[in-house]
């Protein structure tokens, strides 16, 4: 059902102002790509020459191989991949857990549980960084994906995110299931995960996406090379090779590949309040 | 119920308090128990390489000791090795620059040397093999507690391509004072509008503590009074050289500022952007790998270091070291092996200047060798070596500088006036101070 | 003979929720609230990063060091970090409030389908790149030779001005918001388009039906029933403000000065991590959290509250 319109700009002043948006927003991307083929001469020359003269792949293959020509970058981008997806597995396999234990059981203290599972979300992480690293020694998982996964196993926001939907997923199909006879972890498995497909999508989106980006933790925990992540990969790139923009710019490029492809097949789930909605609806 | 539930609770909560829960142990050196070493150190892609080789040699020749091997961004090290130690987990041998090495002795982090595993008779014949007084800054109590690996200075190198384009004659013309280093960057400088496209010199920001205040002492001025007690002497000084800084910066003749690309990194691509830049010796094995057609053009030179027209002191910018050192928590046969390592490393002290990224040891046999002579410039490096001092290595050295990054940046970028900017870091280095 | 029945039964829910709930209960206690009482607990202590020894016992005097007026001067204190998180906050969030709705109300007034979704997927593009490669390429856009002062003098017809991006207070601060604003306005004009989806059509029917004009139907209808997602935006908005940190740091790492972006999440990592003070920083991180908690409780009870009645 369309909604009519309600102002009295005319459709030539809508169409600016997104057209403006979609500019300032697509620009520095395009930027990325087309610097990401000149060279740091071209890049700085004035005004800005959109399209190269040239590809220029010395950048990506000084952005592949890395400060001192290791090609440690494969194995940098293999560590965020695996992180990121096993921290959004257990993220999705916890909280759907935990969130199905608040919404539909009742037992002393549960809401006392779910206020401290809130007041979490509200720890900076800056805050407990050093505290947790010493728990982190102290289980002697520094310097291993354990280390970089472990402190991420289940977000709050992802028990919130389950217990709201939860919440109004029908109590008579649970005990249907334990009238026949089904134990509590089947019912859970069997009837309550699949039922939450449009809340796992996203949840595992958003959680990989956040420990992709994630900077400060593997700074503290990951020293070797090799278990280092791509944005620690990226920064110290960026800092050795500062005046040399086209091969920072690649390798900006290919470390967001992963999360363009991420996002491009599953697009509908990034936009994903209304995929909620609509399963709600139905 | 609720109780049961409040139980686990506690239990959840005191679990990791009771994992915290370390010993040590003392127990006899025994030379042959298999060990590992974890070694830190910076990110230099020639001195890693010279680094993994030896270290290959030396776990071949003792097949007991397994050597781990780990590099960082410098100033990532820095955070990473104070962060390692502080939840008491630092490596076993590490090396940082001297000024933020000095805490770690301190408070009683590292080791003092272990003469004999570091191939030495005993501590004269230390001292002995090394140029007088590098040791004395890692000294405390009689006993040594570092190795130099580096001992490094800066001087100005100067690309002779872009003083003749702006008609300039680079072995005539080229700056002596800081006077005449603003007046010869203003005539080097291409701008397009405000913008600089082209500089003549830029600063090394932001180690303040090696550029700057040598630039103070110079005009008279000082960091700390005699006994340390009192901070910033000599208001004239500092404020002349504050005022320096603000004319360079953008809010005064433009010709340079701490946003700008670092010139250093610059000045090797020879992109016609940077006449001058203030770096070390080791920035030649750069340039020869970066851009070996300008290396060997023979189209750039090194000068000394500037002083001012009217100086009161004749100093150069400072000096500074990195020291491989031994955490003191680690397992005594740990140590022993990692004083074993740095003897074994630090032996071979042409190499690393030749080709393991043309670092300086202090060492006596090297300032007499041929090798160093050899280097071109290298009697530069040595004349403003011999003309300058130790960086100010104090234990909260790293916090001074902040503030003197605070106070120049303030000056040049935020039109903070050099008076207020110079009471503001008064007060808080004089704080800084109080509370060692 | 009913009710025993029932209680067994009640109490055997009561055994599995508790199960399926412990799991993350023993997460959250060690990663979550064992490290935010340790950093309670050092807040009261002079405790250096370096130091063996004891740390002293301070009481309160880190906080009273952090809201000490007579600091106020210092360019790094506390106290300005508070004013430039405040700015940093107020200065991206309204921007990102204001914006986000217009665009969301403009979106849900097109026709085709597929521009909605081809708008929606574009402005959400920034938010999947990482703050890290975000950083970096506005970085080289804030360059004084970069895109930001070309576009910015062409629009403004004025050549050659070096916007100082990265150098002037000012301007750095704007930096960092654009930086911030770019990154999640997509984000939040989905949040938008999906609130503004929830409102049935039925009421627009009806009001059209009560001859209301499109201005009206706006203001007095619309905003009010989109009262909650405002609600909700404005305080995530706030609260992904106030953990803001790598751009700030990557700023910070490239030669900007530190004082009009010291926001306080970057003190508490260069008093902690460089500077070793971890008893001031742990003191800082506390008020942040009471802040972000502050917060938080604000919007439960104004949701809560918003039964929003159709």
């Amino acid at each position: 059902m369309q909604i009519e319109k309600r102002f009295t700009l005319p459709k030539i002043g809508i169409y600016l102002v997104l057209l403006v948006m979609l500019t300032f927003t697509l620009m520095p991307i395009i930027f990325m790509v087309s610097a990401s083929m000149m060279t740091s001469r071209q890049i700085l020359k004035m005004p800005y020459t959109w399209i190269p003269e040239g590809i220029a792949w010395e950048n990506f293959a000084k952005a592949i191989q890395g400060n001192d020509k290791t090609y440690i970058f494969v194995r940098n981008i293999s560590n965020s991949l695996i992180v990121s997806t096993s921290v959004a597995i257990t993220t999705v396999l916890i909280a759907s857990l935990t969130g199905y234990g608040l919404a539909k059981f009742r037992f002393r203290g549960r809401n006392t549980v779910f206020m401290m599972i809130m007041a979490t979300m509200m720890i900076p992480f800056e805050a407990i960084m050093i505290p947790l690293y010493m728990v982190v020694m102290a289980l002697r998982i520094q310097n291993s994906y354990i280390g970089l996964i472990l402190p991420f196993l289940v977000s709050a926001f992802g028990v919130f995110q389950m217990k709201q939907f939860l919440t109004t997923f029908p109590t008579e199909f649970l005990d249907a299931a334990r009238v026949d006879g089904m134990g509590e972890f089947g019912i859970y498995w069997r009837i309550v995960l699949p039922n939450c497909k449009p809340v796992i999508a996203t949840l595992l989106i958003l959680s990989f996406r956040s420990q992709w980006d994630n900077l400060l933790w593997p700074l503290l925990v990951s020293q070797s090379d090799k278990m280092k992540t791509i944005p620690q990969y990226i920064s110290s790139f960026a800092l050795e090779r500062s005046t040399d923009e086209g091969a920072m710019m690649a390798a900006a490029l290919l470390a967001s590949i992963p999360m363009f492809i991420l996002f491009m097949s599953l697009t509908k789930y990034f936009i994903g309040g209304s995929a909620i909605y609509e399963s709600r609806k139905g | 119920m609720k109780k049961t539930f409040i139980v686990v609770l506690l239990i959840a909560l005191l679990l990791p308090l009771s994992l915290f829960a370390q010993g040590s142990k003392a127990t006899a050196v025994d030379e042959t128990k298999p060990v590992t070493i974890q070694y830190w150190t910076h990110e230099d892609p020639a001195r890693t390489q010279l680094e993994t080789e030896l270290i290959a040699k030396f776990m071949a020749d003792n097949p007991n000791i397994t050597v781990v091997r780990s590099t960082q961004a410098s100033v990532k090290q820095i955070e990473l090795v104070q962060t390692a130690f502080a939840a008491n987990q630092g490596p076993d041998m590490f090396n940082l620059p001297i000024e933020n090495q000095y805490a770690y002795i301190t408070n009683g982090r590292v080791a003092p040397v272990d003469y004999q595993a570091a191939g030495y008779a005993n501590k004269q014949d230390l001292l002995d093999k090394y140029m007088d007084g590098v040791l004395d800054t890692v000294t405390v109590g009689g006993e040594v507690y570092g190795l130099p690996l580096e001992l490094t200075n800066w001087s100005i190198y100067l690309n002779k391509k872009v003083f003749r384009s702006a008609g300039l004659d680079p072995e005539k013309d080229y700056p002596k004072t800081w006077e005449e280093m603003a007046d010869i960057s203003e005539k080097l400088v291409i701008r397009d509008g405000d913008i600089l496209i082209r500089r003549g010199f830029d600063f090394r920001y932001p180690y303040y503590l090696t550029f700057f205040v040598p630039m103070v002492e110079q005009l008279g001025g000082d960091l700390l009074s005699a006994d340390g007690k009192k901070a910033i002497i000599g208001d004239e000084a500092w404020l002349k050289a504050l005022t320096y800084m603000q004319q360079w910066g953008p809010s005064g003749r433009n010709l340079g500022s701490p946003t700008y690309k670092n010139a250093r990194n610059l000045f090797n691509q020879d992109n016609n952007d940077i006449a001058m830049a203030h770096t070390g010796l080791y920035q030649q094995g750069r340039i020869e790998k970066d851009n070996p057609a300008f290396f060997n053009s023979g189209e750039w030179m090194v000068i000394p270091y500037p002083t001012f027209k009217d100086a009161v002191r004749d100093v150069a910018a400072c000096y500074y070291g990195h020291f491989f050192m031994v955490n003191a928590d680690s397992d005594p046969a740990v140590q022993k092996a990692a004083w074993k390592l740095s003897g074994y490393l630090l032996s071979h002290g042409e190499e690393y200047l030749t080709r393991g990224g043309n670092i300086i040891q202090p060492t006596k046999a090297l300032f007499a060798s041929d090798t160093l002579k050899n280097m071109p410039y290298s009697q530069v490096f040595i004349d403003d070596m011999a003309r300058s001092h130790m960086i100010y290595y104090g234990e909260n050295s790293a916090q001074i500088q902040t503030q003197i990054r605070n106070a120049v940046e303030s000056v040049m970028l935020s039109g903070v006036s050099p008076e207020k900017a110079l009471a503001t870091l008064r007060a808080s280095v004089q704080e800084i101070i109080d509370e060692q | 003979m009913g009710t025993r029945k029932y209680r067994g039964i009640e109490r055997k829910q009561a055994r599995w929720g508790f199960i399926f709930v412990l799991p993350a209960m023993l997460f959250f206690s060690l990663f979550s609230f064992y490290p935010i009482i340790n950093a309670i607990y050092t807040s009261f202590f002079d405790k250096r990063a370096l130091s063996k020894l004891p740390p002293k016992f301070l009481g309160l005097g880190n906080y009273i060091r952090l809201f000490d007026p007579s600091r106020a001067a210092s360019d790094l204190s506390f106290l300005n970090s508070l004013k430039s998180t405040l700015v940093f906050t107020l200065g991206t969030f309204i921007p990102l409030l204001i914006v986000s709705l217009i665009l969301a109300v403009f979106i849900s007034n097109l026709s085709s389908n597929k521009t909605k979704k081809f708008l929606q997927i574009s402005y959400y593009t920034p938010a999947i790149l990482s703050s890290v490669v975000a950083a970096t390429i506005w970085m080289i856009i804030f360059d004084p030779r970069g895109l930001g002062n070309q576009w910015l003098n062409a629009l403004m017809n004025t050549p050659g001005v070096d916007r100082r991006w990265l150098v002037d207070p000012v301007m750095e601060q704007v930096s960092t918001m654009v930086i911030y604003f770019w990154k999640y306005i997509g984000y939040f004009v989905i949040l938008f388009i999906t609130g503004l989806a929830s409102i049935p059509p039925t009421i627009y029917e009806a009001s059209t039906i009560d001859g209301a004009t499109k201005n009206q139907v706006f203001w007095r209808i619309t905003l009010p029933l989109l009262k909650p997602t405002v609600v909700l935006v404005s305080v995530m908005a706030m609260l992904q403000c106030l953990k803001t940190f790598s751009t700030q740091y990557m700023l910070y790492s490239n030669g900007a000065p530190r004082a009009p972006i010291n926001v306080i999440t970057f003190n508490i990592y260069v008093t902690g991590i460089q500077q070793q003070y971890l008893g001031r920083a742990s003191a800082m991180s506390v008020v942040l959290f009471i802040m972000m908690l502050l917060l938080t409780l604000l919007q439960f009870k104004t949701t809560k509250s918003e039964n929003v009645e159709y």
